[in-house]
Formats: structure tokens, sequence, C-alpha cells
């Protein structure tokens, strides 16, 4: 049956309206579990407030089980799903640069726009902050082109790379999410508690 | 510490326990569910319903006519082994045996949206069987010729005479399939010799567009 789109159940012209719906809801959960507040996020990196890494790690452990449980199931046919192509450097060094960038401001773009959208002032400055940042980019993109489109792998997996069946990497997955969870409680309450 | 607080935080602390056992019996569901092997092509009720259908079949004056007008879209298919295709085949056909029609290089012939693919072999029975195999796999366009090449012998290179009692209709039908086994290179009707039958059509250039496979595009 799956995916809706590419198998012609809702058209592709329906993608902005659900692009839309899925924002507003995104940007609403966002919001109400304190998302919008760059002390909440920054904690993760100071050690007193793990909530980012346990809605991320979340999210993708209920994702991925819940995916592969479709596709046993047979409503969803994973092979038809969308992988993003791996560009090694270019992501490592992306990745620098947006860990650098979240733990300066205090937000990552998402969490931003939301921020923005409450009326923060320090997020209405990283708004800019992003603006020009893309400016930057776009005016020097002839130069980072070869790291923009080097080393592509094309779009491997984990389980492809590692070479062992994914429902066992997804039950490690699942062990390594709890494991997370249960040490980011400890180092939280070895950290001495601030108030936000 | 009030009584309640302590008491909240066993409850939460119960909680996220009963939540990391579901995340455990979930993904451990996963490893240890029967795995069986999933079919790859359509499912067994559209290939039955396909089957029924006799939109596969194409007559020999449909494709008699496709070939005298030129027809640039279609694509014949000779699912019989090299040497009878040697020995006689149809104008610009490819020859493709039916033990190798699941080899991947012929799957560009197949699963492809430019060409009605017209498989054909000395009856129907080859063609269908090879338009069973690729029906299977979900590809689109594939026809098959009605009674194959001996069909197309008795009713376009040596069509029978209608009887004097027939209708008009049925002797416009002859002289046109007599007309076709001119342009296929029969002249009067006791000249007959298969191997003679060298039609005046020139070699058609085949250029094969494989199907687009449809995935979700895009990402964030």
């Amino acid at each position: 049956m799956g995916p809706l789109i590419p198998n012609g159940i809702i058209p592709p012209e329906w993608d902005f309206v659900i692009a839309l719906l899925i924002g507003i809801i995104f940007g609403y959960v966002l919001e109400a579990s304190g998302f919008s507040s760059s002390r909440k996020l920054a904690g993760v990196f100071y050690g007193y407030d793990f909530v980012v890494l346990k809605v991320f790690f979340t999210a993708a452990v209920v994702a991925v089980i819940g995916i592969y449980y479709l596709d046993y199931l047979g409503f969803i046919d994973i092979s038809k799903l969308y992988i993003h192509p791996t560009y090694l450097w270019a992501a490592i060094v992306g990745g620098i640069v947006m860990g650098l960038g979240f733990i300066l401001g205090g937000f990552c773009p998402g969490t931003s726009l939301c921020a923005v959208a409450i009326g923060k002032i320090d997020a209405m400055a990283y708004g800019v902050g992003i603006l020009i940042g893309v400016f930057i980019f776009s005016e020097f993109f002839s130069f980072i082109q070869p790291l923009f489109d080097g080393s592509n792998y094309g779009a491997i997996t984990l389980v492809d790379t590692l070479g062992i069946s994914p429902y066992w990497f997804i039950f490690l997955f699942s062990l390594v999410a709890i494991i997370a969870f249960v040490i980011s409680d400890l180092v939280r309450k070895k950290v001495k508690k601030i108030f936000y | 510490m009030s009584k309640t607080y302590k008491y909240k935080k066993i409850i939460i602390r119960r909680r996220y326990r009963i939540l990391a056992a579901i995340l455990i019996i979930l993904s451990g569901g996963l490893v240890l569910l029967p795995k069986y092997q999933k079919n790859v092509g359509i499912k067994p009720e559209t290939f039955l319903l396909n089957l029924m259908s006799p939109e596969r079949y194409i007559s020999t004056d449909f494709l008699a006519n496709s070939l005298i007008s030129k027809d640039p879209s279609i694509l014949l298919i000779d699912v019989r082994s090299a040497k009878e295709y040697s020995d006689f085949s149809l104008p610009n056909a490819t020859n493709i045996p039916l033990s190798a029609i699941l080899k991947p290089d012929n799957e560009t012939y197949l699963d492809q949206d430019g060409y009605k693919v017209i498989f054909y072999s000395n009856d129907n029975f080859y063609a269908d069987q090879a338009w069973l195999i690729a029906k299977r796999f979900g590809y689109n366009n594939i026809f098959v010729l009605k009674g194959g090449l001996n069909a197309w012998f008795n009713t376009i290179l040596n069509p029978e005479m209608p009887k004097t009692s027939d209708s008009e209709l049925e002797f416009q039908k002859y002289n046109t399939r007599k007309a076709a086994a001119m342009f296929f290179g029969i002249g009067a009707v006791n000249t007959l010799n298969s191997n003679a039958a060298t039609p005046n059509i020139a070699p058609k250039k085949i250029i094969l567009t494989k199907t687009k496979k449809k995935t979700t595009g895009g990402g964030c």
C-alpha cells in the first residue's frame, strides 16, 4: 500500500498541504514541550537537561520500529522510502558547523523559528544569523562545491554498511537508547540544578 | 521532601520503566517474528485479473497494419530459440529466447514505457509464458501476438480465399491481407515461400528508456 504519495494513493499535489499541516503540528509540539527555550536546548551540552537527546532518540526508535512493523505487515514498502545520500566529509564539516551554532546560539534552525513565533528577541537575532549564513554560503558556493558534492557514498544505511539484519540493529539501537536515557538521567542528577 | 512528591517520583520512575519495557518488547518482537520471503511484483489478485483479460492479444491484422504504416511504437520480441529466429522472423524483431527472458540485460526491453512490446512465438503458447513472467514483475505495455507465427502465415502471408457466399467484408479483408502479403514480399499466390518473405522495411533503431522507479524524493 504505502508509501502513500509514490504509490499514487495521495496525489503529489497534496504535498504542500500535508507539509503545512505536519509543520504546524510539529511547531506546536516543539513549543509545547519547551523547545523554544534556548536554555533547555543548551542543557544537553552542559548536562543539566537531556530532553533534546531523549526526544530525538525516542523519535528515531519509535519511527524505525513503527516503519519496520508496517513493512512486515505489508503496509509500507521500505525500498521505496527516500534515503538521503551520504556525503561523508560534507556531513562531518556541516555537523561541526551546526553543533557550534547550536551551542553558541542556543537554538537549532527549527526551534529558532519556533522561538521567533513566540517573540524571543535572541531567536530573531539567530534568524538573521541564519540568513547571513545562507548568503555567505551562496556567495562562496564555488569554493565549497568540491566538499559539497564530494565523497558521495550514495543512499547507504548503517544496515548496509555493517551488514547485519535490520531487526537486530533496531533491537540493539533500542537498548542503546534506553541505556543513554538512564546514563543521561544519572548525569543530570550529578550536575547542579539550574532553574529556568 | 514531602510525601506526595516522593510518591509522584515513584510513579514517574515506574512509568519510565514501563515505557522502556514496551520499547524492548516491540523491538525484540521484530527480531523474533518469523521472517517470510516478500514477493516482488504485482499482487496475485491483480495478476489473475490481468491473466483472464484477453486485452493482451494483438491480432495479426493489427500487427500487419502497424508494420506497414511503420508504427514506431511497437517492439517485436521473438521468444523462440536463436536458430528459429535466424531462420525466419518478423521484420525488426528482437530475439529474446524464453529461457533468457529473466536475464538482467533484457530487463530494459520489457520494463519500459516507450514501446508496445509484442511477444510472439510459433503459436502463442511460449509468447504467453513470456508475457506471464513479464507481467508478474508488473511490467506494462506488453502484448502477445494471437496465434503467433502460424497465424501470421495463415492470415497474412497466405490468407484463405473467402467462399463466394461470404460477405463483402470478408473479401475486403482478404484483399487487404493479400496486399499486406505483397508488402511483406510475397507476389502471387503460388510463389509462397517463407524464406522469400523479405519485407522492404528499413531496420528500426530501438532506443530503450527504462521505466522510472517510483520513490519518494526530497528530504528536509
